[in-house]
């Protein structure tokens, strides 16, 4: 089984979005083979269309931007869609990252993946929105399903089940084990930390602009 | 003031009205999600393609008004680079409204948001989604929610006074 590790994030390191795909890599297991994909601008390769094309399965994995897709990855769906073979049977998946605490607020950018699929033939097939990715490079080197990722790694593990079953399944929303003010306490002391590295002042977060 | 951001490079729609509008002029950078607009130039993208500016725009709008394609449910790859790009017209610390986190609000302003997709196969589920984006935009931005229009084409337009 080929399978498509399709990462969309904008970042070309470092970002949630890949922290979730090695993840999924290692709930794969080494029975699969891994095709890493890496959509990082608004153009899709031809080598990786065919590349993807030999592949029986799709994982997206992107940040949630303005409620959806982020622009450059709609983008590659668009001219994947004009490249697909339709109605391949092949089987999508999704994981959007957010950096708000809630992971439900990924379900329009999946519901988008979802429509994506009926325009193309190819089979949605279950995603995870994931609340709180803001957190998880701080937490990256944790054990799998240990400390506050285990309920994210509990919904990635089952992904990978339902992944190597050719299954469907519902939508998962999750969100990082750790207390919501603290965590908003943690990101906007990282906002200050930021900015003054930045060279600016705290103060600054909230300028306006005439 | 009316901010209009649509994909149509030829955009000939009447706006009643004080009005901007942004629409394709050269190519458009994608965000890269480096945050620079909260954290290095704030209310400002730092990437200088002639499109850095729409958080300053939204932060003066009393209207926001979208033509653009539909793709998915979403708007056209253009107008989400746009929208994308312009995460600045919110400040970057977080508040929590109805019970969800969202971003505080950098500016006084309330931006009433309406979308005029245009597309020849809209599907149903498609039409739902968009008005859950819009009104998911309006939340986020602590604004409010006109509506969704929906149009064949570009040309059924004509009729529409924005």
């Amino acid at each position: 089984m080929r399978i498509a590790l399709i990462n969309g994030s904008p970042k070309v390191k470092n970002s949630s979005s890949s922290i979730l795909l090695e993840d999924l890599k290692g709930y794969l297991g080494k029975n699969v083979e891994i095709v890493n994909v890496e959509l990082h601008s608004p153009v899709i390769t031809k080598e990786d269309i065919e590349e993807l094309m030999k592949t029986d399965a799709w994982v997206f994995s992107c940040p949630l931007y303005v409620d959806g897709i982020p622009g450059h990855l709609l983008s590659c769906l668009i001219q994947l869609e004009e490249s697909c073979v339709k109605n391949s049977k092949k089987h999508i998946y999704g994981i959007v990252n957010c950096g708000f605490y809630e992971g439900i607020q990924a379900k329009i950018a999946l519901k988008i993946l979802q429509n994506w699929c009926l325009k193309t033939g190819y089979i949605w097939s279950g995603g995870i929105g994931v609340g709180g990715g803001g957190g998880l490079a701080m937490i990256s080197n944790m054990k799998p399903g240990q400390g506050p990722k285990a309920a994210i790694d509990r919904a990635i593990e089952k992904l990978a089940l339902s992944i190597l079953k050719n299954d469907i399944t519902e939508n998962q929303y999750v969100s990082i084990a750790f207390p919501r003010f603290l965590y908003k306490m943690a990101a906007q002391l990282g906002w200050r930390q930021m900015i003054k590295a930045n060279g600016g002042k705290a103060k600054d977060l909230g300028k306006k602009l005439d | 003031m009316k901010l209009i951001i649509t994909d149509i490079e030829n955009f000939s729609i009447p706006v009643e009205g004080d009005h901007k509008i942004i629409k394709p002029q050269g190519n458009i950078q994608h965000c890269i999600g480096c945050f620079g607009c909260w954290a290095k130039t704030p209310g400002k993208c730092v990437l200088l393609d002639g499109y850095e500016e729409t958080g300053r725009d939204m932060g003066k709008c009393t209207e926001l008004i979208i033509v653009s394609r539909c793709h998915y449910g979403s708007v056209s790859p253009f107008v989400k680079m746009i929208q994308d790009r312009a995460i600045s017209y919110t400040h970057a610390d977080f508040v929590i409204r109805k019970g969800e986190m969202h971003h505080k609000r950098r500016y006084k302003n309330i931006i009433t948001l309406s979308s005029h997709l245009y597309g020849e196969n809209i599907t149903t589920i498609e039409k739902e989604t968009a008005l859950e984006l819009l009104k998911a935009n309006a939340e986020n931005y602590d604004g409010l929610v006109k509506d969704v229009y929906f149009y064949q084409s570009v040309e059924d337009l004509g009729d529409v006074v924005l």
